[in-house]
């Protein structure tokens, strides 16, 4: 393990009963970086969270947060944040103490006016949390998360029910802890969330690691594709180019540019217009269908 | 703990219906018995009326109060968010029962005061009372853990805790009234029959304080009985 990890699994195994959720998953996530951990429904990927945040005890294998047992909180939690998926706040006590309690139980120091000022609930300090919005309480949750600025911060399915705004100002303060050196460990659904803002992403399936690298390595497996209709009359399109259901074509490619090139020169040569005309890199959507279709194939 | 603690205290002095259950009603209950002091001194002691008065405060207050926070606590999935923090589970629990446990001590110190001063007479061993008292306190203090592991929300706490609640007054009606002369092991080893015991020579005098105190074995055994069932069952998150 490197001075820089920050995070260290190693053969991790979570069992309950004779179900393994975690099957011999190994990883590590260096200093400053912001590691996605995906996953199809039921793949582990809460197991492992639970038992990297020091939730859960893992059934085997060895498991190093900062340094330490994740599960000594005592040591670990004042270094670390945890903003999780489902949690709840005391109806009767106000944003201000839910804030301060929580940010004072975590064991760093910050000020409670400058965490609700970054999430927007400054004028909500002396409302009760019983009052707020969905919304607002989740922006609560990520304000008691960055508390105290952690050396590490784990957001589990941080932005859903958050607005478009709540969601930009999240992730600009995610960036400012980022750059302050603040390691991230993000789940999500929201796969366009993960493909611009990870490093790095564990993608699970069944319980391990079906795919684990940059965006741009687990993209690489999967061509990309061209898609575009052609006006009645018109000549047959390059024989690259498959019909479709809708009556338009697609073209996957590894070599997008390549083709999309030809495509344009063959239009301009025939005099033809292409109509809807749609050339897309591999998105992560791809990687994660392509694993679905494994899955019923085998 | 003393920030949970003090967040505890807030938000008791805040919601009304905790307010009332915890604070007033046992208040009400004791102003009853002191009222009608002669009545069941007549039928029991006057310690056997001390002895009501204490586990309907350990009963009412402290032992209910305890099950419906730690359910509502949890089922609002607020124990979930503190465990998310630095603090360990024994700070958690001890930092959430603390502002009651505090507050049902100073009630039973003030109505026993009170009974005191009604009645023309102290305890003749305060001693012994207060260790009493206290051993008593922890003891539902530790079941109130125990039940609330087997409690889903503060409504279902209505049901859970009545049981023994109703259970430790009779066992404390039954030993202040017919005393340990007969059936003297089942009794003591009854919730709360060694307590009332000891409450009861504590008042009315006529036990040396170095003979009794072995008395105090039963109810901290209860203590380690409920410790452990709290450790074998106590949940931290809602049942899915």
């Amino acid at each position: 393990m490197s001075t820089n990890t920050v995070i260290d699994v190693e053969g991790l195994d979570v069992a309950y009963g004779d179900f393994h959720a975690v099957k011999d998953l190994s990883f590590h996530i260096e200093r400053g970086e912001l590691y996605a951990l995906l996953g199809t429904n039921g793949a582990g990927k809460t197991s492992t969270l639970e038992v990297v945040e020091g939730h859960r005890q893992a059934t085997s294998g060895t498991v190093r947060v900062l340094g330490s047992d994740p599960a000594d909180r005592s040591v670990v939690r004042p270094r670390v944040g945890i903003m999780l998926q489902e949690s709840g706040f005391s109806a009767d006590l106000t944003v201000a103490e839910s804030a301060r309690l929580i940010g004072r139980l975590s064991g760093r120091e910050d000020s409670v006016e400058r965490v609700l000022g970054l999430v927007d609930l400054g004028h909500k300090a002396d409302t009760r949390t019983g009052q707020l919005s969905g919304g607002e309480r989740r922006r609560l949750d990520f304000a008691t998360a960055v508390y105290g600025n952690p050396e590490l911060l784990f957001l589990d399915e941080p932005t859903t029910g958050l607005d478009i705004a709540s969601r930009d100002s999240l992730w600009a303060t995610v960036q400012r802890l980022r750059d302050e050196g603040t390691t991230v460990v993000l789940t999500t659904h929201y796969l366009e969330e993960a493909q611009q803002r990870a490093d790095r992403i564990g993608l699970m399936h069944r319980g391990t690691f079906r795919h684990q690298g940059t965006v741009a390595e687990l993209t690489r497996s999967l061509p990309a594709s061209i898609q575009f209709s052609l006006p009645r009359h018109a000549p047959a399109p390059p024989t690259s180019s498959v019909p479709q259901a809708d009556a338009s074509y697609a073209i996957e490619t590894f070599e997008l540019q390549r083709d999309l090139k030809q495509l344009l020169d063959w239009a301009d040569t025939h005099g033809v217009e292409l109509e809807g005309l749609s050339a897309a890199p591999t998105r992560l959507d791809d990687v994660f269908r392509a694993i679905g279709a494994d899955s019923t194939a085998s | 703990m003393l920030p949970l603690a003090q967040a505890e205290l807030v938000q008791l002095f805040r919601n009304r219906s905790v307010l009332v259950t915890s604070l007033l009603m046992p208040v009400a209950v004791a102003v009853f018995f002191i009222s009608y002091r002669d009545v069941f001194t007549r039928i029991g002691s006057i310690g056997y009326v001390a002895a009501v008065l204490v586990f309907t405060i350990a009963a009412f207050n402290l032992y209910a109060t305890t099950v419906t926070t730690l359910a509502a606590r949890r089922q609002g999935l607020f124990l979930k968010r503190l465990r998310s923090t630095a603090a360990s589970d024994a700070t958690i629990l001890t930092g959430l029962v603390l502002p009651v446990g505090a507050i049902a001590l100073v009630q039973i110190a003030l109505i026993l005061g009170v009974f005191a001063a009604a009645s023309g007479g102290g305890p003749v061993d305060a001693v012994l009372l207060v260790a009493a008292t206290l051993a008593a306190f922890a003891m539902m203090l530790a079941l109130g853990i125990a039940t609330a592991g087997v409690t889903n929300s503060p409504e279902h706490a209505q049901v859970t805790a009545l049981p023994l609640s109703i259970g430790v007054i009779a066992v404390a009606s039954w030993v202040g009234i017919t005393g340990t002369e007969s059936m003297a092991l089942l009794k003591r080893l009854l919730p709360g029959g060694a307590a009332t015991e000891l409450i009861v020579a504590a008042w009315d005098g006529g036990a040396a304080l170095t003979g009794s105190l072995p008395l105090l074995a039963p109810t901290l055994a209860w203590v380690l009985v409920a410790v452990a069932v709290a450790a074998k069952m106590f949940r931290w998150e809602p049942r899915r």
